[in-house]
């Protein structure tokens, strides 16, 4: 029998090295799948996984089980992407003067084509943060409301209306963009 | 129950997650309202589509190597340039020491013993404290000149508190007296070596 996440944490307290990574290794794709998620790119979402966890054992004293070894990677994880999501809207403000006013057709061409390609990818980036992190916990993870507000530091009643109202935004995009294609 | 009555609660619906009576009234309501029912199909659409997307696989050595980057960065966030420092050390117990830590800390030890006792007898009055009766070369524990049979008051470089009778008390009740006549009997090779550890 596996043993749990709090026996794992109980022996690399007394030193145990292999333990670290049975722990890493444990859950190591789940947290790159939520980066991946609210990132969209693979050397962030690489990035921000290895941080998450760089953080969870950093501060592993820290952590008074009161939930899930899982949860509380979650919520490290999703507290790393929100910054890196506003240093990114920060970055694109700063830049916003570079960029040239009118575009090329070339340009044009391969926005619209990638947004064929991809209109719920455009839609979710477009959800406000709060409705896309519960709809990734929701949809990708299978997390319990009641975890998902544990996760998201807010009620269960929220995390649900934040999700509701995230698929019916979706709803609401996919049928215009449907409807002008 | 009303179409937006329907359309709030088209989701936990399809998730099997409303509370049955609601459940029964929604159906009831779908079964008579085409429009009702076009929109439930169409955020059953959405549901379908997210489910369906995918995060690529970054591939087998990448998950391979994924611990050993953590490892690596955690020991970076830590200042120090060696591997995972366990959060423990802290509390390991004495066996976690090394032999060398042993040896030096022991050998300090008994310098400082030799060196206080040394010093308390350089500061200790040296008209005071009992005759010391007999006292033979062999006995000498420096190997120093002895000093003479005196009926004086003695001028005893060693416990000139103590006559000889005294001795084997003290030396049981004191630890510390094993000590220094522990140092008191190394030869000079052994106390360089020691402080050549320190």
């Amino acid at each position: 029998m596996a043993e749990s996440d709090n026996q794992l944490l109980d022996r690399y307290a007394a030193g145990d090295e292999s333990a670290f990574e049975e722990l890493v290794r444990r859950h190591q794709k789940t947290i790159y799948d939520l980066a991946y998620r609210m990132l969209e790119n693979h050397a962030d979402a690489a990035d921000l996984a290895q941080r998450t966890f760089v953080q969870a054992f950093l501060h592993v004293q820290s952590f008074r089980r009161e939930s899930s070894f899982r949860t509380w990677l979650f919520q490290i994880g999703l507290n790393l992407c929100r910054n890196t999501l506003r240093n990114r809207a920060r970055v694109a403000h700063e830049n916003a003067d570079e960029v040239p006013l009118v575009a090329s057709q070339d340009t044009f061409a391969t926005a619209a084509n990638a947004e064929l390609r991809d209109r719920l990818g455009h839609a979710i980036r477009a959800l406000p943060e709060r409705q896309r992190q519960a709809l990734v916990l929701r949809v990708y993870h299978d997390h319990a409301f009641a975890e998902i507000g544990t996760i998201m530091s807010c009620s269960e009643g929220t995390a649900k209306a934040n999700y509701h109202h995230a698929v019916h935004r979706l709803r609401r995009v996919l049928v215009v963009g449907e409807e002008s294609v | 129950m009303t179409c937006h009555e329907v359309n709030e609660r088209a989701v936990p619906y399809l998730e099997l997650d409303l509370d049955p009576s609601l459940v029964r009234d929604v159906t009831a309501h779908l079964e008579g309202c085409t429009d009702c029912r076009a929109e439930m199909e169409a955020v059953r659409q959405v549901l379908v589509r997210l489910k369906g997307r995918t995060v690529p696989d970054p591939g087998e050595q990448f998950w391979e190597e994924f611990p050993d980057q953590v490892r690596r960065r955690l020991a970076q966030a830590q200042g120090e340039g060696t591997p995972l420092k366990q959060p423990s050390r802290r509390f390991r117990s004495w066996n976690g020491l090394s032999l060398r830590s042993w040896s030096m800390a022991l050998a300090a030890s008994v310098m400082l013993l030799v060196g206080a006792w040394l010093l308390a007898g350089l500061i200790e009055p040296r008209n005071e404290g009992p005759v010391l009766r007999e006292q033979t070369v062999a006995q000498a524990p420096t190997g120093q000149v002895p000093v003479e049979q005196l009926d004086e008051p003695s001028v005893n470089h060693d416990r000139p508190d103590l006559i000889e009778e005294d001795w084997p008390g003290d030396w049981e009740d004191d630890p510390d007296t094993i000590l220094v006549e522990m140092a008191s009997s190394l030869d000079r090779r052994t106390v360089d070596r020691l402080f050549e550890d320190i």
